[in-house]
């Protein structure tokens, strides 16, 4: 091992760390925009936002990318001192911020370019340098002086005492609430799971704190824990809503106002900012996380399909042994646990190979701020994601769509300020993203506005069609390619432009589904609806007994012309069996059979001017097909149903006609023959 | 009362719960499975499932159909599995009060193997109850079993069957 490739391989996994962070901090700062301009503090995005640039910094001292050093530093000055103010900060502030963290990316792109990382202009660093000048602390003269022990009260953060203290101030209510777990409680559904989503529907969590109690009949286990909350509700309606007893709450909201000594708060310590119980839920997700190239996974799938490989063959000389008479009983009980390890093992890839939908998601809202810029428009933006996953594979494919249609939105559907008011709408236009999954196997995604809707009647004329009378048939005149889009962006909000696209992402490549519901006037929703798992793979196409077929590339020895004249026939069998021709391939004699024949498809007049080579332990078998249409990317749909289920049909995928086409596996199939001809006691 | 659909085959009249078909769909024909029983017409897609299509008329030892423009699949679930019906015409929705289901006369509990399993006189008509579970079941023992599941596709090299 060599220094450089140490380094390398160092810096590679630097380059990622750091994405990771980058898209954190961006993700953060947008959350503390967007509160801010709901006039509420953030603090912990303030405080997740410190810890990302925090992490960034350490890890570009460590491989020594100074340019990065010296911008993370600034903004991590600057976002600790925030978060010992109270977590506020100026629009000014997340713009420098937002600018600095550009920076440290393209500084990042650059690296993974191989190019050096630039040093950064004086005049960022000046602006980062002047935040924290500008930045006066609120001081926030407290309205209330929380009624708490002395014990949990050192026991609280900072921004959370800051917290309750603006709840209050802003005409919240704090409250205390205590829970002591029992097995009674949790036999009622009583569990401080339970009791903290009760919360958080009635109350915003401020802090959750475990404290040890006496043991008691009331707490068996000695422990209790105190949940601190701000809320709007009253006693009953906070009690009611927790299934807890009115003597557990009290509010701690002090009336008469006794500003604490600031030693009793306790200071801030970075330790304390990398413990904090809460905010520490955040980043532990994180923690643990592996990032694996895809093509290891793929090595890792290509690797147990050698295994199935072997697995047949051990069973077929299982087989002769059993018919030789050996008993094979343990034998064939250790395959049946094979089995189910290797069908458990290839679950456990394909599950490797699934991420969470929120990843898709969270690269949206700065999408959208972009766009808000360069549009002039006001839109607010709501993202509803789920915890499901998907693959890979489609989650990378779901995304570019996802970015056209929130451009469509933003750029075209959302009207301007103006023009919204005089429609009587709100000024600040709605854009809707939910997804989640809809069943085991699809997830669902609509992007949906407020905006203009579309114009059916100015879309059909644009594409010479009669208007449609509904919302499918207007998706069918929104998809039909190279239809003019710049006009219809100008005059009818422009849907036009893309959706082809969109759709043969969606429908032909993703087998999914594509829906749009549009009211003139009101606004536009899209649902797409995408199976979570999908394999693509290259393959060839071809034709055989007019019927289409696709076979994947990798299991293709070559293809070769057929000449009728260098056949050698082999005399054929009555007893139904497929004949088998001999074709010399380089020397070898290959024997080739009529796929039409094998698969009883009608034979063409035609004679098969092409066969496909495929290999089969070692021995070269040929397929002779009518004729090959090309090659190309095919999504692979599994054929579950037992009906369909045939030797050499290994699923179905779309060519883009709306009807599935099979895909072979030819080795299977020549499996299949050999098998059958060796039954017959004869042999290629 | 329970919703059902009704549809017809041979000029007999049929009905499914409502609750057991996810949707009915116009018919074109299907793509050819080589190798699948002949009751099994192909498979088609139908909102981005594929599905195998099976031909009640065959599979019910009737005399097979010429497409029409009356044609439909129905597409049915059962036990997780979706399979689509193909049907000669399937136009009516009907609520049944499910007390009033009969026991098949034995000749058409014969005649169709045990999928009719209950008959529903509704004024002139007589609708037959289709066994769906046991139609769909079924079908599970035709084939041999494999020891491995069809590959779903992850794998670029072949899965060979055992």
């Amino acid at each position: 091992m060599t220094g450089t490739a140490d380094l390398k391989e160092f810096i590679a996994a630097y380059l990622v760390e750091a994405e990771e962070h980058l898209a954190v901090a961006n993700t953060q700062l947008l959350a503390i925009e967007s509160a801010q301009k709901d006039g509420q503090a953030n603090p912990r995005a303030v405080r997740e936002t410190f810890r990302s640039l925090h992490t960034i910094k350490g890890l570009s001292a460590m491989v020594g990318v100074e340019p990065v050093v010296a911008i993370a530093h600034r903004m991590e000055n600057f976002l600790r001192d925030s978060d010992r103010s109270g977590g506020t900060l100026a629009q000014s502030a997340i713009d420098a911020l937002l600018r600095g963290v550009r920076a440290i990316e393209q500084r990042v792109a650059a690296l993974a370019r191989g190019d050096s990382a630039a040093a950064p202009s004086e005049e960022l660093l000046a602006a980062l340098d002047s935040l924290g000048l500008a930045a006066t602390p609120p001081a926030p003269t407290p309205a209330a002086v929380l009624d708490l022990e002395p014990a949990m009260l050192t026991k609280l953060a900072p921004f959370e005492v800051e917290q309750l203290l603006r709840g209050i101030a802003a005409g919240q209510r704090a409250l205390r609430v205590e829970f002591s777990p029992s097995p009674e409680r949790a036999a009622q559904g009583l569990t401080i799971n339970s009791v903290r989503e009760r919360a958080a529907k009635v109350a915003d969590i401020v802090r959750v704190l475990p404290r040890a109690v006496p043991v008691s009949a009331d707490s068996p286990g000695g422990l209790s824990f105190v949940l601190l909350l701000l809320s709007r509700s009253s006693d009953e309606q906070v009690v009611d809503a927790l299934g807890l007893a009115e003597a557990n709450l009290r509010s701690i909201a002090r009336e008469l106002p006794e500003a604490p000594p600031e030693s009793e708060l306790v200071p801030t310590s970075e330790a304390e900012l990398d413990g904090a119980e809460d905010g520490k839920l955040d980043t532990q997700s994180r923690r643990g996380v592996v990032r694996v190239d895809v093509s290891r996974l793929d090595d890792a799938m290509e690797g147990l399909s050698s295994l199935i490989v072997t697995r047949f063959r051990l069973a077929r000389a299982i087989a002769s042994l059993t018919e030789r008479g050996v008993n094979t009983r343990e034998l064939s009980e250790i395959m049946t646990d094979n089995a189910r390890q290797l069908r458990d093992l290839r679950a456990a890839i394909v599950r490797v190979r699934m991420v969470p939908v929120s990843e898709l998601l969270e690269r949206i809202p700065l999408l959208v701020r972009g766009l808000r810029r360069a549009t002039n428009r006001s839109v607010r933006l709501e993202l509803e994601g789920g915890s499901a996953e998907l693959d890979k594979a489609v989650s990378e494919r779901l995304f570019p769509v996802i970015v056209h249609l929130v451009r469509n939105a933003v750029d075209h559907a959302i009207e301007t300020p103006d023009e919204r008011l005089r429609r009587g709408k709100p000024e600040e236009g709605l854009l809707r993203i939910t997804c989640g999954a809809r069943t085991n196997t699809r997830l669902e995604l609509t992007v949906s506005d407020d905006g203009r809707g579309i114009d059916r009647a100015a879309v059909a004329k644009k594409a010479g069609r009669a208007s449609p009378s509904d919302d499918a048939g207007l998706l069918d005149l929104l998809c039909i390619p190279g239809l003019s889009t710049r006009d219809i962006v100008t005059t009818t909000s422009g849907r036009g432009m893309g959706m082809e696209i969109v759709k043969r992402t969606i429908v032909d490549e993703l087998g999914g589904e594509l829906e749009v519901h549009s009211e003139f006037g009101q606004g536009t929703t899209f649902t797409l609806r995408v199976p979570l798992t999908i394999s693509i793979v290259d393959a060839f196409s071809f034709e055989c007994g007019e019927q289409r077929f696709v076979v994947p590339v990798t299991m293709v020895d070559e293809i070769v012309e057929v000449d009728p004249n260098a056949l050698v026939k082999v005399p054929a069998n009555d007893d139904g069996s497929p004949t088998v021709d001999i074709l010399s391939r380089r020397g070898v004699a290959v024997p080739m059979v009529q796929l039409s024949q094998v698969f009883r498809l009608n034979t063409s007049p035609r004679a098969a001017s092409k066969a496909i080579v495929v290999r089969r332990a070692g021995l070269p078998v040929a397929f002779a097909v009518d004729r090959m249409l090309g090659q190309q990317e095919v999504v692979i749909r599994p054929l579950n149903d037992v009906l369909v289920r045939a030797p050499g049909v290994s699923g179905a995928t779309d060519l883009g006609d709306g009807r599935p086409t099979l895909v072979l596996d030819l080795v299977a199939l020549s499996a299949s023959l050999s098998s059958a001809k060796l039954a017959n006691g004869r042999s290629w | 009362m329970k919703l059902h659909v009704v549809f017809t085959l041979a000029g007999a009249e049929y009905a499914l719960p409502f609750d057991s078909v996810l949707q009915m769909e116009s018919y074109t024909g299907a793509t050819l499975v080589p190798g699948a029983p002949a009751y099994v017409d192909g498979i088609v897609t139908v909102r981005g499932m594929v599905l195998p299509v099976l031909d009640l008329r065959t599979r019910f030892g009737l005399p097979r159909a010429e497409l029409s423009l009356d044609t439909r699949i129905v597409v049915t679930e059962s036990a997780a599995r979706v399979v689509a019906l193909r049907v000669d015409s399937a136009r009516e929705v009907l609520k049944l009060d499910v007390e009033k289901h009969q026991p098949a006369p034995s000749i058409v509990s014969e005649r169709s193997s045990g999928l009719v399993n209950a008959v529903h006189p509704l004024g002139k008509r007589l609708l037959l109850l289709i066994d769906l579970p046991k139609l769909l079941g079924e079908n599970s023992h035709d084939l041999q079993p494999r020891a491995l599941p069809a590959d779903d596709g992850s794998s670029k090299r072949p899965q060979l069957p055992s």
